[in-house]
């Protein structure tokens, strides 16, 4: 072997060395990685699991002292249905569903607005916009029960109540979509205008299709906030059964008077619950990060 | 097809920043303009007000004798292709082109026939059912030219559709454009600021700057007349070469400029046209275009240089070289002109001798900066 080959002989040697030490200790941090990611998984899953399983509960409907049911079967489901949760589970439906086409409407002709055209207030407007979003939602409450009432949109009539004031605020949460809208080159809008379009056609045509994570997002966030909340529907539809939504009604079996006879149910109704959500966001997940992320960083 | 009429136009943007300014030109039926000018002289706003995309501050814009200025870009019956080619990403080739003809309402076999006569005849058929994203510039620029030719507009705008595309293509799409405005025979306004581009496919060059017209005119004219001195620097390439001179007459009525120490007789038409002007002595500047310039032998008519740079261009150099007083000067030589032995010994620091016929020359006030002969 002569001199030059050695030495090349020896550096290949060095770099399959030095290749094979990265391979270890990237399978090393990999490995670490992966066992702290089930470990954080098993945490997140631990409630959801504890409430699926006892919603299949069948020898006891208080809570006890052991996770695995003794006896399986779908009583508390088939208690479900007969109970007051079946019109619960509608009001939220309807209200959810409503605000979200609404505030869908509403977001996306605001951001669009705000993002292709240059009125006077338009500064302003959103400056205005952002400090009062700066506001908890909950100081409004009082003035909004007030007007709700004389309006006579409380208690047994809280659905159309809780969807006027979902939707009320619905033009504040045009950040992110302006921010996605600002992306899409204004030429777009101009090549389409030129070739005949109105604006009402150059935001159907053009800018949502071009925009549909975010639209999915926004009808996402949009169903969401009406579908799991709590204080404002409570106080609005305030103990007249009728008005309530899932997470108000259910919250009542909670009490000590009815936990003893509804634990079981209560956790069939969080299953019933997650199910829609679960199903939204598992079919629209991709589109849903690229909404989230969408705009930070122009594509 | 259709006339176009600027009357008095002005852009201002924020009540303060004038972007245009008393624009007045007539485009005639059929008619291929170009404006032309550097980054900010208002050439792509003066299309974008014609197009209706950007109002009109003051003055008034016609199409085919109507004035357009409150009409929507969709009712002026224009056709336009942005430099960014503003394609739709979400839409087919196919769908790109019939986007226009679909918001008519146009019946789909109809919208068939014209998308793919249009791709045919841009070289697109293959391409139809491509998203964008799938093409290359070119093609990308050929389906913006089909989308706005199925409309059958009257007046068919271009803002710097070559820009975005590399030298070779831009030739190429140069020449189509060439063909295309042929097989069309519509209005054309054609938006660049490459000076070749406006000198190849104009009828008439209006050159801008600041906002205002600085020249309108035949690519011959504005190049053998140029109107001032930006106009005489802007249009050529290499650029002009503008150089301090006195010119004097002497006592038989004839002209002469002496530059760097060295005088030159205006002859031909430039000196009959000093005469007729009655141009008095004094200084003036002088402009020679670098392919006016000759190299010659040492002596007393030649202007002594000293070579900077020679740019290799192929069938020419480019020699940029500076007088005694530090001068820089362009002059540009066919190498077909050039011995093997004269090209090796162009190299940086030769002492040259440069002279121009009196043919050839330019003049301009040096306050004003217009062209003494018009």
């Amino acid at each position: 072997m002569s001199k030059e080959q050695k030495k090349a002989f020896e550096a290949e040697g060095r770099a399959a060395r030095k290749h094979m030490g990265l391979k270890t200790s990237q399978r090393i941090s990999n490995t670490f990685i992966y066992i702290l990611l089930v470990v954080i998984s098993i945490v997140w899953l631990i409630p959801f699991i504890f409430i699926l399983l006892q919603s299949f509960r069948v020898e006891s409907t208080n809570q006890v002292g052991y996770v695995i049911p003794q006896q399986w079967g779908f009583k508390n489901y088939i208690a479900l249905w007969n109970s007051d949760f079946k019109s619960w589970y509608l009001n939220t439906f309807i209200i959810a569903l409503v605000t979200a086409v609404m505030q869908t409407v509403i977001v996306l002709c605001m951001s669009y607005t705000l993002s292709r055209f240059r009125f006077k207030l338009r500064q302003p407007l959103m400056r205005f916009m952002l400090i009062l979003g700066m506001f908890p939602g909950m100081l409004t409450m009082i003035i909004l029960y007030r007007v709700l009432k004389d309006l006579n949109m409380t208690q047994a009539n809280a659905v159309p109540g809780l969807i006027l004031v979902y939707i009320a605020s619905s033009g504040m949460g045009y950040y992110v979509s302006k921010g996605f809208f600002d992306t899409i080159p204004k030429s777009l809008d101009e090549a389409a205008r030129v070739d005949g379009a109105t604006r009402m056609q150059v935001l159907t045509r053009i800018i949502l299709p071009l925009a549909k994570p975010i639209v999915i997002y926004t009808i996402l966030t949009a169903f969401m906030a009406p579908w799991g909340d709590f204080v404002f529907a409570r106080y609005v539809a305030f103990g007249t059964s009728s008005g309530y939504n899932v997470a108000v009604g259910m919250y009542n079996w909670l009490n000590k008077d009815q936990i003893g006879a509804c634990f079981t149910m209560f956790c069939a109704g969080g299953v019933i619950v997650a199910i829609p959500v679960a199903i939204l966001f598992m079919c629209l997940q991709k589109y849903y990060v690229e909404g989230v992320t969408g705009g930070a960083v122009k594509g | 097809m259709a006339s176009v009429k600027l009357t008095g136009v002005k852009k201002i943007y924020d009540k303060k920043v004038v972007a245009v300014h008393d624009f007045d030109l007539e485009i005639k039926d059929k008619e291929f303009v170009v404006f032309v000018g550097p980054s900010g002289c208002g050439k792509s706003t003066t299309l974008r007000m014609i197009a209706g995309l950007e109002e009109i501050s003051e003055g008034t814009v016609e199409i085919d004798g109507k004035v357009v200025n409150d009409l929507q870009p969709k009712d002026r019956n224009i056709a336009m292709v942005f430099q960014n080619y503003a394609l739709y990403p979400h839409m087919t080739v196919y769908d790109n082109i019939a986007f226009s003809l679909r918001l008519k309402k146009v019946p789909e076999d109809v919208i068939y026939e014209k998308v793919t006569a249009a791709a045919e005849t841009l070289g697109i058929t293959d391409y139809l059912l491509r998203k964008p994203r799938a093409l290359s510039g070119g093609q990308r620029q050929r389906v913006a030219i089909g989308r706005a030719m199925v409309r059958d507009s009257k007046v068919f705008l271009m803002d710097e559709p070559l820009s975005n595309l590399d030298a070779k293509l831009r030739n190429q799409m140069r020449a189509e454009i060439i063909l295309l405005r042929q097989k069309l025979n519509t209005t054309f306004i054609y938006v660049t600021h490459d000076q070749t581009e406006a000198m190849t496919l104009g009828d008439r060059i209006v050159i801008m700057k600041d906002g205002y017209i600085m020249q309108v005119g035949t690519p011959t004219e504005v190049f053998e007349m140029p109107k001032n001195l930006f106009v005489a620097e802007f249009i050529g390439a290499p650029k002009m070469n503008i150089m301090p001179a006195e010119l004097t007459k002497t006592s038989s009525g004839a002209y002469s400029v002496k530059a760097f120490g060295v005088s030159i007789p205006v002859d031909g038409e430039k000196g009959a046209a000093l005469s007729a002007k009655n141009a008095k002595n004094g200084k003036v500047l002088l402009g020679v275009r670098p392919e006016h310039i000759t190299l010659t032998e040492a002596g007393p008519e030649a202007i002594p240089v000293t070579l900077e740079v020679n740019e290799m261009m192929g069938s020419e150099l480019h020699l940029h070289v500076y007088t005694d007083d530090g001068m820089r000067l362009i002059v540009r030589v066919p190498t077909v002109n050039l011995d093997n032995e004269t090209r090796k010994s162009l190299v940086q620091g030769k002492k040259l001798y440069l002279t121009f016929s009196g043919k050839v020359m330019h003049f301009f006030d040096p306050k004003t900066e217009e062209n003494l002969l018009n």
